[in-house]
């Protein structure tokens, strides 16, 4: 080692690298505040109703679905010998993976640092919420006998059952309920500083009482905020590996079998990041529609669909990975029923599910490559569109075509769903958008401190710091 | 700085020697093997290739993923990092000539008695020995490309700092990283998997990078310490890369054993004899020890010992800590290796051997590290993160937006111009 230490010198950056600003147009703390609690105040608007009520039909729709379904059984759904999974545990599990990119955008995204998060992570993390309780009733109907669905829980029962914990599916009940409480505390705690600033903001004594119950009585101070912050970095630190572990516990229900095609060892991460590629899919439809509608383009940036253009992309190239290496090694292996089972997932009665599936997971993410795709908001929303539409022929894929052509060549058939398999799925649509406009109706959807905390001013030690930003730029709404 | 971190600098002049003393007891001893016993000296010597080779691959890997993620505070630790990816050609190539060469040793597919076989018909024409040869030199022919055009880009940043290289790196990141899982991939199954030809796992590349890029942290960390104390790159440098590097390491810990686990509990719940016979022959004899000691020393002991936030700034915990990794992942490659010419157990008499395969590479590889590593500057200089790696650039006060409060104010190394003045 001769060479000599370097002398000290700062490069200037160029200026196509430098990094563009968080929160666009130098906005204040002040104009943050404004935009984005005052979507939950005032009248709702016309938009508003135009989706609530259709969306509240479907919820009606689901609850008649499930009512019919309980009442007669689940043979009102198109499972039969030998597809006894289809649709249920389809959307069960394309529900839950779209719920995992709220749990990444909050929790892991916190972790590694990625500060542009702060101005997504509150509807993704609603998003999940509500994307867990689509998949949650799955489950629960399709054990058949739903009034006895406490079964599944070790708690002393009549006839003194005890789960079978050898299971994967009970698996799946601890995972997905622990899944579901850590992620509800997560987001309800992130938003207890906003809904201090909506109670303190409210005008109405109603407002004033129901946003002050659940703030807790925040009043901002040091100490309220320090241990916020360390409440914060735990939750954050819990449910990283809880995300890790539910997709994973999902992809256990498939691969535990020796069926070809189910039983592979890269399931579950293959799982997991296809659970957040459908997930980013499903942010981003829900977001660029908002932000146009809402004026939040100072804070939902371009910089931001960018970066999650680039998840998408990221995440899209390992699940390509995946379904390369299982067709790859069905043909290392040797194994004629694997090589059958491939071969009929490409060219058999299912190839119109397959061919979707890999054109919109694997080969349409390859565009985000190219900038002009990433900047263009259009061609994002149908990209992000066909992500979820890939993801869920995805599911259809490994399941039905899993099934429908077993060891025995005279029980192979054909599966078709039936209006109420439909009803159900059309009905979670409802669920889920009927929860999701009520909350963006009554609750910042943007976290008003993080965003704050990634300004400029934010930073004491910043050239543009404290309060001369917000005299210097004008509040033009 | 932690009482627990010494700042004065080292002198490394009495080590001069050290890699040119390796090679040649490496050499001594691997002739001797050679002719003792050619076929453990084969298996010796492709356990130290896939040793030397993970970490080829992991540097190539964190110097890609530098560039794809836009960072900055990997700027300090890139230069270094593309010398080691820069050895896959022509080093890495040079010692598989010997794995080239006796690859009919090695590999029992290769054998005519096996190539009736199912399982080497249905493989065909991969496993064939003509495809051996050519997916191998297309693997290097890949790696040369990339190692070599990532480090010639990012030397031309040194001239100017114009954006144009850090286009170029990102645009060779790009098509790299998606190269780089297909070859990495490809190679682990030919030049490992296939060892046991019958066997098969979709997971089996994942488990391969995910050791690689620990083991790789594991030395990054140490080498950053190494040219910190070295006052090579210390004015570049701040303690995050430390902490970023510690945090690094710990999720791969448990990346690794999420991978192998996952594996591993999946085949046993299928319990399908053409997939179970693999960890059924790592079970018995001593090697079911072996694994224990992946399952305690590759797993608990680096998790539990990086656990902690405040210790990835301990160098007397660190160091041990990241040596323990360079031994638990030559013990993990060995779990994958040895059981084919030893499946009674570990080959503890032929260790001597194993060592003067390392040895060998080991100083081999140094020499030409620290050739190339004297030959240019010890950081990317004019990099245009070099700012935030150095930690001046600090937009974001509060924890929760994830930035660090005063990052600047308690700048060890700061360059003049920027040190704090003295109360």
């Amino acid at each position: 080692m001769t060479t000599a230490p370097m002398p000290a010198t700062v490069p200037q950056t160029p200026a196509e690298l430098e990094r563009p600003l968080l929160v666009a147009n130098l906005r204040s703390f002040g104009w943050i505040s404004n935009r984005v609690a005052s979507l939950s105040e005032g009248p709702a608007p016309l938009w508003w109703w135009i989706l609530f009520v259709p969306s509240f039909l479907a919820l009606c729709l689901l609850g008649f679905c499930v009512s019919y379904q309980i009442s007669t059984g689940v043979g009102v759904w198109g499972n039969r010998h030998p597809v006894m999974w289809a649709w249920d545990i389809v959307n069960f599990v394309w529900w839950i993976g779209i719920g995992h990119a709220g749990t990444l955008i909050s929790a892991i995204l916190f972790l590694l640092r990625q500060r542009w998060r702060t101005a997504v992570n509150r509807a993704a993390e609603a998003m999940t919420i509500f994307a867990v309780m689509c998949a949650g009733i799955y489950p629960a109907l399709h054990v058949g006998r739903t009034w006895y669905d406490y079964w599944l829980f070790p708690i002393p029962n009549s006839n003194s059952l005890w789960p079978q914990f050898r299971s994967p599916l009970m698996w799946d009940v601890f995972a997905v309920s622990t899944y579901f409480t850590v992620s509800v505390l997560f987001w309800y705690m992130g938003l207890v500083p906003d809904l201090a600033v909506m109670r303190d903001r409210a005008r109405t004594r109603a407002r004033q009482f129901l946003y002050g119950i659940f703030a807790l009585g925040w009043t901002g101070s040091n100490r309220h905020w320090s241990n916020y912050e360390k409440a914060y970095l735990i939750l954050a630190g819990l449910s990283t590996p809880l995300v890790l572990s539910v997709h994973s516990i999902v992809s256990l229900d498939f691969s535990v079998s020796q069926l070809p095609g189910w039983h592979t060892t890269i399931f579950p991460p293959y799982f997991v990041a296809g659970a957040v590629f459908s997930g980013f899919g499903m942010v981003l439809s829900l977001l660029i529609p908002l932000r146009k509608i809402w004026k939040l383009e100072d804070i939902i940036t371009m910089r931001h669909i960018d970066v999650m253009c680039k998840v998408t992309l990221a995440t899209g190239s390992i699940v390509g990975y995946a379904y390369s290496m299982e067709f790859f090694i069905a043909w290392y292996s040797g194994n004629p029923n694997e090589g059958f089972h491939f071969l009929n997932r490409a060219l058999g009665p299912y190839q119109w599910a397959w061919i979707p599936m890999v054109t919109c997971n694997v080969l349409v993410p390859q565009l985000f490559w190219i900038k002009w795709f990433r900047k263009n908001l259009v061609a994002v929303f149908i990209i992000s569109i066909l992500v979820n539409v890939g993801m869920w022929f995805e599911r259809f894929v490994i399941i039905v075509i899993g099934l429908h052509r077993d060891f025995l060549t005279s029980s192979w058939a054909y599966y078709k769903p039936t209006p109420i398999d439909i009803g159900t799925y059309v009905g979670t649509f409802g669920l889920f958008f009927t929860c999701f406009l009520l909350f963006i109706r009554f609750l910042p959807m943007i976290a008003i401190s993080e965003v704050k905390g990634v300004t400029p001013q934010s930073d004491p030690h910043h050239p543009l710091g404290g309060a001369k930003v917000a005299e210097s730029v004008p509040d033009e709404d | 700085m932690n009482p627990a971190n010494p700042t004065d600098r080292f002198d490394i002049s009495r080590w001069r020697k050290l890699p040119l003393q390796l090679m040649v007891i490496g050499a001594v001893l691997c002739i001797i093997g050679g002719l003792v016993d050619a076929k453990e000296f084969a298996y010796s010597w492709l356990l130290a290739f896939m040793f030397f080779l993970s970490l080829c691959l992991g540097s190539l890997f964190l110097v890609m993923i530098h560039h794809l993620f836009d960072a900055g505070w990997t700027v300090p630790i890139r230069r270094f990092s593309e010398h080691i990816a820069a050895m896959l050609f022509p080093w890495m190539a040079l010692l598989f000539i010997p794995i080239a060469v006796m690859a009919k040793t090695i590999y029992p597919w290769m054998n005519p008695e096996h190539q009736h076989e199912h399982a080497v018909i249905a493989k065909q024409p991969l496993f064939s020995v003509p495809m051996f040869y050519i997916v191998s030199a297309f693997c290097f022919l890949i790696w040369w490309l990339l190692s070599n055009r990532l480090r010639h880009w990012s030397l031309e940043q040194d001239k100017t700092g114009a954006a144009g290289p850090t286009f170029r790196m990102r645009y060779y990141s790009g098509a790299g990283i998606v190269l780089f899982a297909l070859t990495g991939t490809i190679a682990v199954v030919l030049w490992q998997k296939s060892l046991e030809y019958h066997w098969f796992s979709t997971m089996y590349g994942v488990y391969y990078f995910g050791g690689s890029v620990w083991f790789t942290l594991a030395t990054a960390y140490l080498i950053t310490v190494v040219l910190d104390r070295l006052g090579l790159i210390s004015d570049a440098l701040h303690e995050h890369q430390y902490y970023f590097l510690g945090s690094l390491m710990f999720a791969f810990t448990v990346f690794y054993a999420y991978i192998h686990f996952a594996q591993y509990f999946i085949i046993w719940n299928g319990n399908m004899p053409e997939e179970t016979y693999w960890y059924v022959l790592r079970e018995r004899g001593t090697w079911w020890y072996v694994g224990m000691v992946i399952i305690f020393g590759h797993f608990f002991i680096p998790f539990l010992g990086l656990l902690r936030i405040d210790v990835k700034h301990i160098f007397t915990w660190m160091i041990p800590l990241c040596v323990w990794a360079w031994l638990m992942h030559w013990i993990d490659l060995s779990f994958n290796i040895m059981p084919i010419p030893h499946p009674q157990g570990f080959p503890f008499l032929s260790l001597w051997l194993h060592f003067g395969c390392w040895a060998f590479m080991v100083g081999l590889l140094s020499a030409v590290f620290l050739r190339n590593y004297n030959s240019h500057p010890p950081y990317p200089i004019k990099d245009p993160r070099l700012v935030e790696a150095m930690g001046l650039y600090h937009p974001v006060p509060t924890q929760i937006s994830g930035g660090e409060l005063g990052e600047a104010d308690d700048l060890r190394d700061a360059p003049p111009q920027f040190r704090q003045p003295a109360p």
